[in-house]
């Protein structure tokens, strides 16, 4: 009896816990690594609109947004209203009627996350119709 | 008797260690193998903005990446106006419904609006009426 259970007790002494500990080491390493690449990105969709094609300009001219850079400054204009951040731009686009949608145009040198802005702006605003005008060359 | 003895004794000593290894080096092939779609996308400063989540397994039909000096990049390649324009004419010429070509935009926050809008024209003349602008979410959450 005694020897039985000390043979039992060798035997789970001898477990090869070299290969478990090898096996949890690469999936916590898995695990940090698909951590860092599994980062979910976001996007805001809306249609794409050639400048004087397709939609009548006396239908898009109220609900237009233009974005300028005043002294390096981004400015939000919609008709003679104009807006020096996201949020005021979201307050004047929610007083604005939804039908008609809304149209984006930015100029040259005014960087992408201002039209990301306006974009995220409108959607905020629960604009539906969502358009962005692109320049022309 | 003494050598079928000794055979199944040889048997009893059969090491496992090594097949267990490889089992979970094949497990974690293919659990790494299967994050592929997003390990394609490369890293950009998107814009950060909450915007919409994207649908899971879901990849835009054309994704194109600006960076902040106006280079364009389309599954990690580098690519000129021309070949944006052939390659999005191809892909909206393989849907039944032109409608359904989705274009996500992957634009460097800081990138002159100017680029966005040569890109755009580009699609605008395929027939491309849809698109989207990748962003990231502003707690930290985003892929960049």
């Amino acid at each position: 009896m005694a020897r039985r259970r000390f043979e039992r007790s060798s035997h789970l002494g001898a477990l090869p816990l070299t290969s478990m500990i090898d096996v949890v080491f690469l999936l916590l390493v898995y695990f940090l690594v698909t951590a860092n690449f599994a980062q979910q990105e976001r996007d805001l969709s809306s249609s794409v609109q050639a400048e004087g094609g397709g939609v009548r300009v006396s239908e898009l001219q109220p609900q237009i947004v233009e974005i300028v850079l005043v002294d390096g400054v981004v400015e939000f204009r919609i008709a003679s209203r104009w807006a020096g951040s996201q949020e005021s731009l979201t307050a004047i686009l929610k007083s604005l009627p939804k039908e008609p949608g809304v149209a984006i145009r930015a100029g040259r040198d005014v960087p992408i996350r201002a039209v990301a802005a306006a974009m995220q702006a409108s959607q905020d605003a629960g604009f539906s119709r969502r358009s962005y005008v692109p320049a022309d060359e | 008797m003494i050598s079928s003895r000794k055979q199944s004794g040889h048997h009893k000593v059969v090491d496992l260690t090594p097949m267990i290894d490889v089992v979970f080096q094949l497990i974690i092939f293919f659990m790494l193998t299967s994050h592929l779609g997003e390990l394609r996308r490369t890293e950009v400063d998107l814009p950060v903005q909450p915007g919409q989540e994207q649908r899971d397994g879901q990849d835009a039909a054309m994704i194109i990446d600006i960076g902040p000096d106006g280079v364009y990049m389309v599954e990690s390649v580098e690519v000129n106006l021309n070949e944006i324009h052939r390659l999005a004419s191809a892909g909206i010429g393989n849907e039944v419904d032109p409608e359904n070509f989705d274009v996500l935009i992957r634009p460097d926050r800081n990138a002159p609006a100017v680029y966005l809008d040569r890109v755009l024209n580009k699609l605008a003349g395929v027939g491309v009426t849809r698109w989207k602008l990748g962003t990231m979410a502003p707690d930290g959450n985003g892929g960049g």
